[in-house]
């Protein structure tokens, strides 16, 4: 048994290693620092004395309304990309013919091709009101188009930035899910519908939570996309850590505010799974069978 | 679909003409077929005979491109495949993975709004009748690959369809399992009464289990016929040697009509040579268990060659001998093992067969290929190839 | 050696490739560099020992590492120093202050760099710090060539350790198809962004600027201390001006104005002048220099402490001091270099809106300093602040 384990864990050794180094260290040193304070003007963090004031620090009216609308915008956002991307990743894997996957594969990531930062302020100059979109709406007649530093636009850049991180993993779920089993519910009486609802969502799960994860985690510390299509209205949170280990140079409170961060985000997103599995208990409660009688009903 | 229908035509179904194109590919040819109620069919043949398009026609899987089939004597063409009164036994059994036993084969019933205390009576009974009882809380991933194939049979069965169609249900199973399954299959079919519409390239799981066989070859049915008369009175070089063993002789037929005429041997039919016209090539067969042996020349009444003992191996009940009988031709004999002769590789021996175990085929433009399945004799004999009985 | 840079000089009403030099210059990419900066995380310990003594005016080494904002010098120049000097030169770009002083700090001396290109109020920190290395005056006699307004300034009075690069000052710039009455001061700003701009009125993105306006107005020292003047500001910038800001840009040039997504912007003034000179309609907008108060920020030359070719940097800082330079250096990145008769030289260039670039004595007069002083955690936290308020 020990001989046949220890090639799996050498295999990981890499990815261990890359993960302690350059995920766990960097958290462990800004965990540490968050109990630290800044010692004068020209420091920006000390550890000699240690306490938890940082954490007392954080929790200002400022920081709640912040983040208040960070998890508003995150919130909706993910939502709209799991909206606008589980019929599109499930279109991909389950109707588009097979020759075409490849291809549609590679435009979903087309935009990942081009910078972040540049992407996003190319929607900037489209959305503008002299940009080129106003522009053809005037020419058809249409008031001149002004969501430019709107929430609406701060939502359109998130769609756009995150929507591949959203397509990909389902894409690879209902991938798996395979045709048979939907074969196998239709010939047992089940409509399309109820096959979606009964087989391919439920197998897809882990598939449609990665995608969530990896849209709302990032999402929740990025700050670029809402500010430069947001303007004043894309006050995220991610502004204040960047603020403090910037232009404050507190990187003591910078880290505390890191970690608050990391808590509440992994809070949330477990609240929200938490949520969801209550919500649908009584479903699978439902849908459950048991044949000694007596032991459910 | 009670009501409409009467008793007779519940579980018929009737293929009409029905054809199946992939692109420029012809999965099924203008294939009619009725499959009677209550009665065990197998659609036999290769891969890419069209008999799996077929059966996933029936199910409502694939559409015809033209010809109708009718399922309990209506018409099922536009009728999605929730809506027939068809259930499938997959390939792979299809199992819901993220379902227990029990509710995988609750998932139709559920379909059903069956009300709980029948659909738990129910889904007992079926568990029962596969005798998977004690694993109804077990996940699918849990269970070896016989018990998978129990569960997706009772998750078929559970809903009382008027027709299971069973897409090459025991192609997983190791052979043991396979044989046992085989029976449990016909056992349940004979109890139910249901029609049984059964897919394999197996010929064995065919002449052991079906009422009758439909041999299928490009898109086309064969033969269709019980499994006897498709052992023993094969229509064509194609059905005879896709079923059982056959020793092959190429040939030409003789001037009276009357036997082929092949550079090892001559063979004699009973009454003559109707398929085939005197001087035309030929190709006859003979089944290796026709083929007796021993050391003394038989009379020449019947079907005889000599030849030298290549090979001897024991099969068991059976024991098979390969006989050399020239350059190019070797002859395969088999024997109940108590009755065989004691032959040693490197003695001489005469083959002998009787006339009535001589079958004779066209060997023209009818038959060119069916050196698609043809495989030569062999003193090795792979576990598939046991002598069947039917 | 002049041909070339004649050249340039001809080409330079060609407003687009500013563009792209400008946006690399402090411009969105800092937004980027930013984001990435919090994550350089290395122990943070002030070196020890006292910085070297410097360059004696041996030979030169064979290579120089210049460590400056992206796009900061013309190609010509540097590319005419290694002619004529020898060293080979290396670039590296930071998008801000703090990424710089981090990377400093955290190489602990091994940095490799030579040459630092600072901000002003940043130079107290890297001399506490130890990463300046005292400048040997002997070795840059073109010093004298720097407009006297610009040596001497509060965070380096005696020039030990910088030298003048660039400077510019803030202002603003206004739609006059929305705004068409003369706005001239700091006090008309903030009454037009609460009136005819309400929504369409940016401030830079930077906590000094922003308490700027209210000090500047008020006739209060931008460098208070006082928590009472402090609480002034916060009170009036979040209950009367948060409410009216549509954005927080620092770079309206780039795309604010020749897009005219606003209508009143705080700008500083070379962002203003590219802006403007990339509008479709110039005529459409008006810049106003800060008054009665503003302030001067001024980018520096220095050299790191652990500068591993000391005698090169300081070649190099006499070299890029010559005169001969000052035109192509202004041209190219659109800000005052601080030279004593750039101004005459740039109007017979020919380059356009020099009022934007060039200012009176007594418009200088009126440009304060900053600081990084006991403020600063105040003016990030109104900062913050005023975001918040504003994005309700």
């Amino acid at each position: 048994m020990r001989r046949l384990r220890l090639p799996g864990l050498a295999l990981a050794l890499p990815a261990w290693v890359w993960l302690a180094v350059f995920f766990i260290a960097p958290v462990a040193v800004v965990f540490w620092y968050s109990f630290g304070y800044k010692p004068g003007l020209f420091g920006t963090h000390a550890t000699d004395r240690l306490s938890f004031d940082r954490y007392l620090e954080v929790l200002t009216p400022t920081f709640f309304d912040t983040f208040v609308a960070t998890m508003n915008i995150a919130l909706t956002g993910t939502a709209l990309c799991f909206l606008i991307g589980a019929p599109m990743a499930y279109w991909m894997a389950v109707k588009a013919p097979p020759s075409w996957r490849g291809l549609l594969l590679a435009l979903v990531l087309v935009p990942f091709w081009t910078n972040f930062l540049v992407r996003t302020i190319g929607w900037q100059v489209i959305l503008s009101p002299e940009g080129w979109l106003s522009q053809a709406a005037q020419t058809l007649g249409l008031p001149a188009f002004d969501i430019l530093y709107t929430r609406g636009a701060v939502l359109l850049g998130v769609v756009y930035n995150y929507l591949p991180l959203m397509i990909l993993p389902l894409y690879v779920a209902f991938d798996r899910v395979g045709e048979p089993l939907r074969e196998a519910s239709r010939d047992l009486g089940a409509g399309r519908f109820r096959t979606l609802w009964r087989v391919t969502l439920p197998l897809a799960r882990p598939g449609i939570v990665v995608g969530v994860l990896l849209v709302y985690i990032p999402l929740m510390g990025d700050y670029i996309t809402a500010t430069v299509l947001g303007g004043a209205k894309g006050n995220m949170v991610g502004q204040l850590v960047a603020a403090q280990f910037q232009t404050a140079q507190n990187w003591a409170l910078g880290s505390a505010m890191a970690i608050t961060l990391i808590v509440i985000i992994v809070l949330s997103a477990a609240a929200v799974g938490a949520a969801l599995w209550l919500v649908s208990w009584p479903l699978r409660r439902s849908y459950r069978v048991r044949l000694d009688s007596g032991v459910t009903q | 679909m009670p009501g409409a229908t009467t008793e007779t035509t519940t579980g018929a179904v009737e293929l009409h003409r029905v054809t199946k194109h992939y692109g420029a590919q012809t999965a099924v040819d203008d294939l009619t077929l009725e499959i009677r109620p209550g009665e065990f069919l197998s659609l036999l043949g290769p891969s890419g005979c069209g008999k799996t398009t077929t059966l996933r026609m029936i199910a409502g899987f694939e559409h015809p491109d033209a010809g109708d089939i009718l399922i309990s004597g209506r018409s099922v063409l536009g009728t999605p495949p929730y809506r027939r009164d068809v259930n499938t036994v997959f390939q792979a059994y299809a199992l819901f993975p993220h379902m227990t036993v029990a509710e995988n084969v609750a998932y139709g019933l559920q379909q059903r709004r069956t009300p709980r205390a029948e659909l738990r009576e129910r889904v007992s009974q079926a568990l029962d009748m596969v005798q998977m009882r004690g694993f109804a809380d077990r996940k699918p991933t849990q269970l070896s690959g016989g018990q998978q194939q129990r569960v997706a049979l009772a998750r078929a069965l559970v809903n009382r369809p008027a027709v299971l169609l069973l897409d090459e249900p025991l192609g997983a199973l190791d052979r043991q399992l396979r044989e046992e399954m085989q029976l449990e299959l016909k056992l349940l079919q004979s109890q139910l009464g249901i029609t049984f519409v059964f897919v394999t390239h197996d010929q064995d799981e065919a002449l052991s289990m079906s009422d009758r066989i439909a041999v299928m070859r490009d898109g086309r049915i064969e033969q269709l016929a019980d499994a006897q008369t498709v052992y023993q009175r094969p229509v064509s070089a194609y059905v005879a040697a896709f079923v059982g063993k056959q020793n092959f002789f190429d040939g030409t037929v003789t001037a009276d009509g009357g036997a082929v005429e092949a550079p090892s041997a001559v063979l004699r039919p009973t009454d003559g040579i109707t398929a085939v016209a005197a001087g035309q090539p030929a190709r006859a067969a003979v089944r290796p268990e026709f083929v007796e042996l021993g050391i003394d020349p038989p009379s020449a009444a019947v079907n005889r060659a000599e030849g030298e003992v290549i090979g001897v191996a024991h099969l068991g009940e059976m024991r098979q001998f390969l006989v050399q009988l020239d350059e190019s031709t070797a002859l395969l004999s088999r024997r109940p093992a108590p009755h065989s002769p004691d032959l040693t590789v490197g003695q001489r021996v005469w083959a002998s067969w009787r006339p009535e175990s001589v079958q004779v085929f066209a060997r023209g433009t009818a038959t060119t290929d069916t050196s698609g399945y043809m495989p030569p004799p062999t003193i090795h004999s792979d576990e598939q190839d046991h002598p069947a009985h039917p | 050696m002049s041909s070339s840079h004649d050249v340039r000089i001809l080409t330079s009403k060609a407003a687009a490739p500013i563009v792209r030099r400008e946006l690399s210059r402090r411009g969105f990419f800092a937004l980027a560099a930013g984001a990435g900066t919090t994550m350089v995380l290395a122990a943070c310990t002030s070196p020890d020992g006292t910085p070297l003594p410097g360059a004696t005016g041996g030979a030169l080494e064979n290579a120089l590492s210049i460590y400056t904002w992206g796009d900061y010098d013309a190609p010509e120049v540097l590319e005419q120093f290694t002619t004529d000097l020898g060293p080979k030169i290396t670039l590296d770009s930071y998008g801000s202050n703090e990424e710089m002083i981090a990377k400093l700090v955290a190489a602990k001396g091994t940095s490799g760099y030579d040459i630092i290109v600072p901000t002003g109020v940043y130079i107290p920190q890297l001399i506490e710090n130890g990463l300046l290395m005292p400048l040997n005056r002997d070795l840059i006699p073109n010093i004298e060539y720097v407009d006297p307004a610009y040596l001497a300034r509060d965070w380096d009075p005696e020039n030990a350790y910088s030298i003048c690069k660039a400077w510019g000052t803030t202002g603003f710039v206004y739609d006059t198809t929305v705004i068409d009455r003369e706005l001239t001061t700091w006090n008309d700003f903030l009454d037009a962004a609460q009136n005819e701009a309400s929504g369409r009125t940016s401030v830079l993105d930077d906590p000094v600027e922003i308490t700027g306006i209210y000090y500047w107005a008020n006739g209060i020292d931008w460098d208070t201390t006082d928590a009472a003047d402090i609480d002034a500001a916060e009170a009036y910038l979040i209950e009367n001006l948060a409410p009216h800001l549509a954005a927080f840009d620092s770079y309206p040039g780039g795309a604010a104005i020749p897009q005219a997504t606003h209508a009143l912007m705080q700008a500083w003034n070379g962002d203003a002048r590219l802006g403007i000179m990339n509008s479709p309609e110039p005529d459409r907008w008006k810049w106003v220099l800060g008054a009665p108060a503003t302030e001067l920020w001024m980018d520096n030359w220095a050299i790191s402490a652990s500068a591993p070719h000391p005698e090169a940097a300081h070649a190099f800082l006499n070299f890029v001091l010559d005169p001969e330079f000052a035109v192509a250096q202004l041209d190219y990145i659109g800000y005052h270099t601080g030279a004593k008769d750039v101004e005459a030289q740039a109007r017979e260039a020919g380059l356009e809106m020099l009022d934007l670039v060039f200012f009176t004595p007594e418009q200088l007069a009126t440009m304060q300093d900053g600081e990084i002083n006991e403020a600063q955690e105040r003016n990030v936290e109104i900062w913050n602040k005023l975001k918040a308020a504003a994005g309700a």
